[in-house]
């Protein structure tokens, strides 16, 4: 019996998580609440329920099948209230317009490994292999080290995508399997960091320090909202860091796009940037112009 | 103001038919050919680099354009009737000749000559609205000429071929009037070039652009010099080769790299022509392949293994390329066959013009596919060498092999019936065999043994049916222009279906395979599994096309589907792949053709078929579209680029003749000198990919050309064997295509 972890998306033919083609196994829970999350389903760890409200056409056969009050009618029109919802999701399988959604499900490390496996001539040839990202994958860590073991025994590269935010001794850990770090960058400013993220940024410069003492493989992510994080301040955080670690592989920055929004409003949250645009080109542009101001060269657009 | 068609040619064809339909056959086919030709000759028109247009007579001579073999086509004819102020009279004289043709042309009888069991399973030819799992198809189409024979022997090389065998035939005391015929029609031949000769003198007599003056005395002279000489130049060769295709109604121009290659190569080493010249040249040819509209065949092969001249061949195929990324057109069907070890020149070029969104070249792995060939017909890896896709993507072997595809089997309406017990799930009428009650079937191995047993009941009559048509055609016409660039005709003295071509092959097309497998793969898991229905429940869902049964559908739509690297599903598509394939090719035991092979192709008639198609058991709604050759039901594929392809080659390339994969990409792929479609394609071709017919096209662009079609003139999809501009399509196909994943 392999190790078991909660995963809420398997993307094969991944091409933005790393180097070739990839497959990214992406895992529940996160200990950060980024005000701009794409992957707001992926914040809790147990599986939650998504409800796309444009779907559905009050049938109401959820309703009839819901012991928590969760799904209600009023007025004849369906209604949900997440924060009631007993996750036995009896009401998923009768929703007839897939209105309704479970994100996340529990499996072995194994099953996630052999989908992974199938692409492994893909792999070869293009240079890529498995990233597992989130969420957070090092909270489920025991689950996350397997798989990475699990790969690196059948010859498959392996990335993790990471904010960074976990026990240092566990990276020291997972390192010895993990052939790149996606390491994410968000706030250099200590106050704003807590503010926009959720915690404080001292342990996660701290392991971005130890990796790279490490000899680890890095590369620095750098999501970008406009008028969010995309001060001045921060940018020289980045070019900074560029100077700091000369030897890391590469710095990718990630326009804020606004695909992620929807999701907001199936799990049922509430989410700040509601008017916010994906990013302008011009925004970008000055982006990169700015940051090769500042000394760094190396950061491109992923 | 509408102008009178004269109708000469029909009334003169069919008065030579008259006069010499108890002559030897072959003196009766160019007698009447005389009547069609240079008669049925269009103008040069003023873009027109070469000379041959053609126009279709209403009553004719022809291996598939036309009609079958004689046709007459009542359909046009009375339409022309109805269009215009005609006497009487005349009316009554064309009535008379409809009427004439009515028993006398070549497909009734084809239909009269059907055995009992033929004619029983096979009693509608109307597959565009039949309620029916299997129709034939009435043409001799797919043929590839011997065009380097005709260029390195010319009209006069080959006759005098014709005079030497002629004398043999003499001393043997054997029959001449073949090679007699063959011989008239070589001189009609040389006629049309000289037609076209004076024709090109005349307007030059007239034109007043320089340029253009220039352009028009160098065809009439090209004309007047293959009409008895054999071509020394690219624009003789390409002339004397076009002309030949035209009159001969081939529409498919084979190796074109091979047999233009050395003719280019020493033009541009002389200096007769420049690069741009010789480009120009190329590029004129295909608008004139353009013009001739053969859609769904124009297909011209480059590239491959078997070619004798690679080096001259490789630059032709880098010319022919680029005339396709320049000339922006849905025709030719460029065709790069390519394999390890191949100038790797060729496929950067190709996958530049793929890029560009010209659905251009379509990809095939020469390093499967030799190999394949060789198995699938039975034939030597030499020759396997010289396999050649025609039309939607029908292997043959280049001028040795026959394989028209002249049946249509629709397994999910197969499907549809045995689930039925042989009716029809639509008209209610039995239509198939009576294979057992649904509800009886206590496992899903007695409900695919039904299914098998229907599908092996049309496939038989499919095949018998094409040797039927093959023998009717043999002995109403020895095809002169196609039996003469055909081995082994000239050698055995015989017209191509008359027994004179190395290997008589048939083809089958076989239509919603896919649904037919995710249908199984659902009834099983669904069903038989976890028992979540029952047979009457499932067979109320679809004859109300689920009204109703929303939950159901739902269950049966989360059942495994092809096109996910899934083994359960892709397993389900193997057996139904291989039990198609393996009856139709084991046919030959039972039929006296060479080879009889399922081709997985497609044109629209995944679209059009399944409008005839109830519901079916992967929740596919009555009367839509069935998937697109062996590709997933679209927007069934969900699981990536990577899964779909792998799910793709699972389907043994051994036992049929050709199975279009079509892929679309969106523009992505092909950034930063398209280094991830180069990985893919090269990880695909070695895990064992056949083929790739890609569409580049942005998802966006598709959508607003449905609302603004005049903005997106330039969108080229790949729509199954043809390729076609998006806007011109019909909502329901352009719907289709939408729905495919896009990667």
């Amino acid at each position: 019996m392999s190790e078991k972890g909660i995963v809420f998306d398997i993307q094969r033919f991944s091409l933005h998580d790393g180097p070739g083609i990839r497959t990214t196994v992406f895992l529940k829970g996160c200990p950060l609440r980024c005000r701009w999350c794409h992957n707001p389903e992926s914040q809790q760890l147990r599986p939650q329920l998504m409800y796309k409200k444009e779907k559905c056409e009050s049938c109401l056969a959820c309703v009839a099948v819901c012991k928590s009050g969760a799904q209600f009618s009023q007025n004849n029109k369906h209604e949900l209230n997440h924060s009631l919802c007993n996750k036995s999701f009896a009401c998923v399988k009768e929703c007839p317009n897939d209105a309704l959604k479970i994100a996340g499900y529990e499996t072995e490390a194994t099953a996630v490994i052999d989908e992974v496996e199938a692409d492994f001539d893909y792999y070869k040839n293009s240079g890529g292999g498995l990233s597992v990202s989130g969420g957070e994958p090092m909270l489920q860590f025991e689950f996350l080290l397997e798989l990475l073991k699990l790969a690196k025994s059948r010859g498959i590269h392996t990335c993790i995508e990471t904010c960074g935010y976990a026990a240092t001794e566990k990276y020291k850990e997972i390192m010895k399997f993990t052939d790149v770090f996606l390491f994410d960058y968000k706030a250099t400013e200590e106050i704003k960091h807590k503010e926009m993220i959720g915690v404080e940024n001292k342990l996660i410069l701290a392991n971005l320090d130890f990796l790279y003492k490490s000899a680890a493989s890095i590369i620095l992510r750098c999501p970008l909202v406009p008028g969010v994080n995309d001060s001045d301040i921060h940018l020289e955080g980045i070019a900074e860091l560029s100077k700091k670690y000369p030897n890391i592989k590469g710095i990718e920055i990630l326009p804020y796009h606004d695909m992620g929004k929807g999701k907001w409003e199936e799990v049922g949250f509430e989410y700040e940037l509601k008017n916010m645009k994906s990013t302008d080109e011009l925004v970008m542009k000055n982006w990169m112009i700015r940051l090769q101001q500042m000394g760094c060269k190396t950061a491109v657009f992923s | 103001m509408n102008i009178k068609y004269n109708f000469s040619v029909e009334i003169n064809f069919t008065d030579t038919y008259k006069k010499y339909k108890n002559e030897h056959i072959a003196i009766l086919e160019s007698m009447c050919l005389q009547q069609m030709y240079p008669d049925i000759l269009c103008k040069i028109q003023e873009e027109d680099g070469f000379a041959g247009r053609l126009q279709m007579s209403y009553i004719g001579f022809s291996p598939e354009i036309g009609g079958l073999g004689y046709y007459c086509d009542i359909n046009k004819i009375e339409n022309e009737l109805s269009k215009s102020e005609y006497d009487n009279e005349f009316k009554g004289k064309i009535k008379s000749l409809m009427e004439f043709w009515k028993t006398e042309n070549t497909l009734y009888k084809v239909r009269v000559a059907y055995s009992e069991h033929v004619a029983k399973a096979l009693p509608d030819d109307d597959w565009m609205t039949g309620y029916r799992a299997a129709f034939p198809l009435y043409r001799m189409g797919g043929s590839y000429l011997d065009y380097e024979k005709l260029l390195q022997n010319g009209i006069p090389g080959l006759k005098r071929v014709l005079t030497q065998r002629k004398t043999l035939a003499t001393e043997q005391r054997a029959d001449i009037e073949l090679f007699e015929a063959m011989e008239r029609a070589l001189e009609l031949l040389s006629k049309c070039c000289i037609y076209y000769s004076d024709m090109a003198m005349e307007l030059y007599s007239v034109e007043q652009g320089p340029v253009r003056k220039q352009e028009l005395l160098e065809m009439s002279a090209s004309l007047k010099k293959i009409a008895f000489e054999k071509p020394e130049t690219l624009r003789e060769a390409i002339q004397l080769s076009w002309l030949y295709s035209i009159v001969s109604g081939s529409m498919n121009y084979g190796r074109m790299d091979v047999y233009l290659g050395d003719f280019l190569a020493n033009d541009v080493e002389t200096g007769v022509l420049s690069i741009a010249e010789a480009q120009e040249l190329i590029n004129s040819y295909w608008r004139l392949i353009v013009a001739r509209k053969s859609t769904w065949n124009g297909r011209v092969v480059l590239g491959g293994k078997g070619r004798r001249n690679e080096k001259n061949a490789d630059q032709f195929a880098l010319f022919a390329m680029e005339a396709t990324r320049v000339v922006e057109e849905i025709e030719p069907q460029l065709t790069l066959r390519f394999y390890q070890g191949m100038n790797a020149k060729l496929m950067e070029k190709a996958l530049a013009v793929i890029g560009e969104g010209r659905t251009y070249p379509m990809l095939y792995n020469d390093d499967v596919n030799v190999a394949a060939v060789s198995k699938a017909f039975k034939i030597g890896g030499e020759e396997a060498k010289q396999y050649v896709p025609f039309g939607c993507g029908e292997y043959v072997i280049d001028h040795k092999s026959f394989g028209t595809p002249n049946g249509v089997i629709n397994i999910l309406k197969a499907l549809e019936i045995t689930l039925r017990n042989g009716r029809d799930a639509i008209t209610g009428e039995l239509i198939g065999l009576e294979t057992g009650d649904f509800k009886d079937f206590i496992t899903f191995e007695q409900l695919f043994d039904a299914y098998k047993k229907q599908v092996e009941y049309l496939v038989d009559s499919l095949a018998e049916q094409e040797e039927i048509e093959y023998s009717v055609v043999g002995k109403t016409a020895p095809f002169l222009y196609l039996s003469m660039l055909y081995d082994n005709c000239i050698v055995r003295g015989k017209g191509i279906f008359s027994g004179g071509v190395k290997y008589l092959g048939g083809t089958l097309e076989s239509y919603g395979n896919t649904n037919t497998a995710d249908s199984l793969a659902a009834i099983k898991d669904i069903i038989y599994v976890k028992r979540l229905l029952t047979p009457e429940q499932l067979i109320n869902a679809l004859d109300t096309d689920f009204e109703g049964f929303v939950k159901e559908r739902k269950a049966l739509q989360g059942a495994p589907k092809y096109g996910n690297d899934n083994s359960a599903a892709d397993e389900m598509a193997v057996r139904v792949h291989e039990h198609v394939c393996n009856t139709a090719r084991n046919q030959i035991n039972k039929v006296k053709l060479h080879s009889y092979l399922i081709v997985v192709i497609n044109n629209s008639a995944n679209t059009i078929l399944g409008k005839q198609t109830s519901a079916s058991a992967d929740g596919r709604l009555k009367g839509n579209p069935m998937a697109n050759a062996n590709a997933p039901s679209g927007g069934n594929d969900k699981k990536g680029l990577t899964a779909f392809l792998n799910s793709l080659v699972k389907l043994t390339p051994e036992i049929h003749a050709g199975m279009v994969q079509n892929m679309k990409f969106s523009p992505e792929l092909f950034k930063n000198s398209g280094i991830v479609v180069k990985s893919v394609l090269q990880t695909y071709f070695e895990k064992g990919g056949t083929q790739a017919m890609i569409t580049v096209v942005n998802k966006d662009d598709l959508e607003n050309a449905m609302i603004e079609p005049e903005k997106y003139q330039h969108i080229f999809v790949r729509v199954g064997g043809f390729s076609a501009r998006f806007v011109e399509l019909v909502r329901d196909i352009q719907l289709e295509i939408l729905s495919r994943t896009q990667y």
